[in-house]
């Protein structure tokens, strides 16, 4: 594809927590369709109700500090992969305490740990991330990163700076 | 790029036809997931609903400055269009014809039995909500001014509904709201909004206590409204019309069944509020038609014979009409899992087609 940018034109989710109500539909459909959601409500003590998701980043910090490297960026999309069949038995779960947003989670099982692939089976047959798809609020966005550049007001800054405290706070940092 | 909400998310189209029929019984977010999901497994899905639009909550219960009305109407006609889904509006599915009344029920011209409903379908799931508004049970409840949480929030919808939405007017001056929910939080921002004076929110608990939260209380009374807590309503005042509030102050006590201590009115607190506008929104209650044969409690603890089947064969329930005013997320959970199960029974009972 012929691109100047081909990061800018790389797609990924983001949520506009200024539009978001804390409904977790989000979370119900991820959860319907893959048991452990991969997309989760958090609720700091005020009361004030979000999801915490994957945002594939572009330099993925949880890639960086797996020993194996079962998570993988996916240059061609741009999205952050997990790959279960290498990550097996790891009890640092170091992927989770490098993410920044909360965003991987805690499977408990065989493979311990889980997180959004943008719904990447849906991908294959040209459906979008199901959780944007359910979103009451019309806060769930899947976009190219150029396109978001202009989905961020005032208030979705606002809104994210005290998400982002509330997750430091989480993570016991200041 | 626009997003669209999209019940029917597991397709791009509905799929194959496997002759099956089901009827859904309300059109809020339960019933649309289900109706989403069945439709996309190829069964033939018709939704009645007693209110004029499809949406249930979303639509005639969250104000639009939460969630934006419009894109619960496309998704609706999304499901409609796309998905084949069948739409019968202002049918209300009852028990026995003239039963009690639900908030909303002014808006139906229709009503269908249940049994008859039943009859004429493979399976029912009844997402029929929570529209019974609780009542406080003191003296001037009955006060035209004194609305619930539901009438109040309704005729805002009005302009789209027709005439018979409007309901009450929907102005007060001083407004007390009696409340510590979300519901009670949109009711006080709505009046805040439509030009209210003063705007007064008593809870009988303390803001810990309050299922809206601090914060969200804290976002209001930074629009002006004033927070009263431990406050419980003794009367309204008021011999035509309403005067004001009298109420009581309370102290904390024990934790109640609820996990949250219990409000303790102190003897001799009492104070008066001057108000020309109540609006009680102290919660709602499950409505379903012929509650009693369905005895919907062995759901909620797992007794019944097939998961969120009631005790009426293949009627199965799930939203608020199974757990109570809750969440969007919970309700669209619920339709969900009540669409699958019910797809598993009929491949149980009718040997998997």
């Amino acid at each position: 594809m012929a691109n100047d940018n081909p990061v800018g034109a790389q797609r990924t989710k983001w949520v506009d927590y200024s539009r978001c109500i804390g409904c977790e539909s989000c979370e119900a459909i991820c959860k319907f369709l893959y048991g452990l959601p991969r997309i989760q409500m958090t609720e700091s003590d005020e009361g004030l109700a979000f999801p915490l998701y994957c945002h594939h980043c572009e330099h993925p910090m949880c890639a960086k500090a797996c020993p194996v490297g079962a998570i993988e960026k996916d240059e061609a999309t741009g999205a952050v992969y997990h790959d279960p069949a290498r990550c097996r038995g790891c009890k640092a779960m170091k992927c989770m305490q490098a993410c920044p947003f909360g965003a991987i989670y805690h499977a408990g099982g065989v493979v311990p740990v889980t997180k959004c692939d943008l719904c990447r089976d849906r991908a294959r047959v040209g459906l979008g991330p199901a959780c944007m798809e359910i979103c009451p609020c019309e806060a769930i966005h899947f976009v190219t990163r150029e396109e978001l550049l202009n989905l961020k007001t005032r208030e979705a800054s606002t809104a994210q700076k005290l998400v982002m405290k509330q997750i430091r706070q989480m993570r016991g940092q200041k | 790029m626009r997003t669209r909400m999209n019940f029917g998310l597991f397709r791009d189209k509905p799929g194959p036809r496997n002759g099956r029929s089901v009827a859904i019984a309300g059109a809020g977010p339960s019933g649309l997931s289900a109706a989403g999901y069945l439709a996309c497994r190829g069964y033939a899905v018709t939704v009645y609903d007693k209110m004029p639009k499809p949406g249930g909550l979303l639509y005639f219960g969250i104000p639009d400055f939460r969630l934006p009305v419009e894109r619960t109407e496309a998704a609706a006609e999304l499901l409609a269009a796309n998905y084949g889904v069948a739409f019968r509006m202002r049918t209300k599915i009852v028990g026995q014809p003239g039963e009690a009344r639900d908030e909303g029920d002014e808006f139906r011209t229709e009503e269908l039995l249940l049994t008859d409903l039943r009859a004429a379908h493979d399976a029912v799931i009844l997402c029929t909500g929570s529209w019974r508004s609780r009542r406080m049970g003191i003296p001037g409840e009955e006060l035209p001014e004194v609305l619930s949480g539901l009438e109040y929030l309704f005729p805002l919808r009005g302009a789209v509904c027709g005439p018979e939405a409007c309901v009450s007017p929907a102005l007060g001056r001083k407004v007390v709201v009696i409340g510590g929910g979300l519901s009670a939080m949109d009711a006080a921002q709505c009046a805040l909004r439509s030009g209210a004076e003063r705007v007064t929110m008593l809870y009988r608990r303390t803001i810990d206590e309050a299922p809206a939260g601090p914060y969200e209380i804290g976002l209001l009374q930074d629009c002006g409204m004033i927070w009263k807590e431990l406050a419980m309503p003794l009367r309204i005042l008021g011999r035509e019309h309403v005067e004001g509030v009298e109420f009581l102050q309370c102290a904390l006590g024990e934790p109640d069944e609820s996990g949250r201590r219990c409000p303790l009115p102190q003897d001799g607190s009492n104070q008066i509020l001057e108000a020309d506008m109540v609006i009680s929104a102290v919660g709602e209650l499950p409505t379903l038609p012929l509650a009693e044969r369905l005895e919907v409690s062995k759901v909620r603890k797992g007794a019944s014979p097939w998961p969120r089947m009631t005790m009426m064969e293949g009627v199965f329930v799930a939203g608020d009409a199974l757990t109570g005013p809750s969440k969007i997320g919970w309700a669209i959970t619920g339709g969900l899992e009540a669409a699958r199960s019910l797809e598993q029974w009929l491949n149980h009972t009718q040997g998997g087609r």
